[in-house]
């Protein structure tokens, strides 16, 4: 499998407060890998460092062999790795700027060159896929959390990247929103896409991702292995706190199990 | 988890609380400016109405608004701008807006203007012939005239503002904008537009989180510490978040320029129409 990222030896933080410490691993094509853990553990940064939006202290990353970093990113490189490369961020507000839905889809394609007549047909495919038609001459911040979340994911796949990196994808999304996510995320792992996601939503990374990546709250790596095998690792989720101990009474019987925020919820001991 | 005693106890006796009228300056003004920009932001009803400047290519509509606003600028006399405000009036029906609707956006400012310029038909600011007057304070014909016509104009190039917003999309007026000034201002404006809403809804959280832990009037000192802590915040908010809006962009291929859709269509007549008619307008004001 061709490697698409490599990451290597990466650290990073903000001011005086250490974000990630010595991060490595690689990433093949059309994988499909969740970042887990907990808040504050540098998975966001690690995304955006991996889209090349932030640049590390120590370290490095490199797409397809070539090293990202201010100066790489010009020119062809940075056309080619935009195209390629996408980023979900977790909060739509963020990433939805433009006057209208349809511009929204249309802003990433027409920004890396695609003829208009393109742009416009594949926005529009988009909108019929996700059903969102109605929303193309709405205004993105008047539309509901779940209806940006579509139109924020909507926005880059415009972009037809091969690789997508979301940022807590599920983030404020109501139940149906979220059956649907995993659906459309089931899809493009099907079509070969790799799908990074960094999340702390153990259902999603269980349902979508054959392999898993821990950050502690040391911001290391303490984890790197298929998805069936790390999220057995009781002791492992305990440590990086993506799962906690709970302990309840059933009349006389006191049971003391793991819990995960959205999902898990092991056998009794 | 162990819980303080005190959180499951007898709730303490912290005495009485002197009943205050309601106030809420801060949030109220906050809701409101906050309910302005909603209202700014989301009405679309009237744009999407077929009416006869809801046809216009966003150029030509705001060209000819702006010629309209500039006439209402220079003219010096009350004829004309009394007849430019019939006008806009007579329009708002014909663009299916109704005159209820722009009244109610225009009547605030309306209020304000009438409240500032109220000290111009004073004797002791305008010197005149004395209509009225008590305890050494007069009205003078001259201040009243001065007043009035400050007002209509003001109330004319308001509503001509209005009526433009009321019958143009916001996509369109932005699009309108960026093909007539450099499309960096219109992007910058845009985004002014858009996510000043969004800190608008953290201050207005913040001082209905205030407000929920609350039962005392503030002092003073205390109230504008407070609103000095939350405008530092909420600027803190707007630089992280400018920070983020700029990475989505960058993300998505942005690299300086800022690449749209949609090239301007050709003017049709209706367009040329417009203008030529906004254009002569200017041209009488000049003279009048």
């Amino acid at each position: 499998m061709e490697d698409l990222f490599i990451v290597n030896a990466l650290s990073f933080s903000y001011g005086g407060n250490t974000a990630l410490a010595g991060v490595s691993f690689s990433v093949g094509a059309g994988e499909s890998i969740a970042i887990l853990g907990a808040n504050g553990s540098g998975k966001s940064t690690l995304l955006k460092i991996m889209d090349g939006l932030i640049f590390p202290a120590s370290g490095s990353v490199s797409f397809l062999g070539e090293r990202l970093s201010e100066e790489s990113l010009q020119g062809d490189f940075l056309k080619r790795f935009r195209e390629r490369v996408s980023f979900v961020f977790p909060e739509p507000d963020v990433q939805l700027f433009c006057p209208t839905v349809l511009e929204e889809l249309l802003f990433g394609p027409l920004q890396l060159g695609l003829e208009e007549a393109a742009a416009i047909k594949r926005a529009e495919e988009l909108l019929e896929m996700l059903g969102i038609e109605a929303l193309s001459k709405r205004p993105p911040y008047n539309l509901s959390s779940g209806e940006k979340k579509k139109v924020a994911i909507a926005s880059v796949l415009a972009i037809n990247p091969d690789v997508l990196l979301m940022d807590e994808p599920t983030n404020g999304l109501d139940p149906r929103a979220q059956v649907w996510l995993f659906e459309l995320l089931g899809r493009l792992k099907g079509l070969k896409k790799t799908i990074i996601l960094a999340t702390h939503d153990l259902s999603l990374a269980e349902d979508l991702s054959e392999r898993i990546i821990v950050l502690d709250e040391a911001h290391s790596l303490v984890a790197d292995g298929p998805a069936e095998r790390i999220l057995k690792d009781k002791d492992l989720l305990l440590r990086a706190n993506l799962i906690h101990e709970h302990a309840h009474r059933h009349g006389h019987v006191i049971h003391r199990h793991s819990h995960g925020p959205y999902s898990t919820h092991d056998d009794h001991d | 988890m162990r819980l303080p005693d005190w959180l499951g106890g007898p709730r303490e006796d912290t005495g009485p609380v002197r009943r205050l009228k309601p106030t809420g300056f801060l949030e109220k003004n906050i809701a409101g400016f906050s309910g302005a920009m909603l209202k700014a932001l989301a009405t679309e009803e009237y744009a999407s109405r077929d009416g006869v400047l809801q046809g216009l290519e966003p150029r030509a509509k705001l060209l000819g608004f702006f010629l309209l606003i500039a006439a209402s600028a220079i003219a010096g006399s009350g004829l004309f701008l009394s007849g430019v405000l019939l006008f806009v009036s007579a329009m708002s029906i014909k663009t299916r807006v109704g005159l209820s609707p722009l009244a109610k956006r225009v009547l605030p400012a309306f209020v304000f203007t009438f409240a500032v310029s109220l000290p111009v038909a004073l004797s002791a600011v305008t010197p005149g012939r004395e209509l009225v007057g008590a305890f050494g304070v007069a009205v003078t014909a001259e201040g009243l005239r001065l007043a009035g016509f400050f007002i209509l104009r003001v109330a004319t190039m308001l509503t001509l503002a209005s009526l433009l917003a009321l019958t143009t999309r916001q996509a369109d007026f932005f699009r309108g904008l960026g093909r007539m000034i450099p499309g960096f201002f219109a992007t910058a404006l845009f985004f002014t537009f858009r996510y000043v809403f969004i800190l608008i809804k953290s201050a207005q959280d913040a001082t209905l989180a205030r407000k929920s832990r609350t039962i005392r009037r503030a002092v003073l000192r205390e109230s504008q510490r407070w609103f000095a802590s939350r405008a530092a915040l909420i600027l803190k908010r707007s630089f992280s978040m400018a920070e983020e809006v700029n990475m989505a962009m960058i993300s998505r291929g942005f690299s300086g320029r800022i690449v749209s859709a949609y090239g301007a269509a050709p003017f049709a007549g209706r367009d040329y129409l417009w203008i030529g008619f906004t254009s002569f307008v200017l041209f009488l004001s000049l003279g009048i």
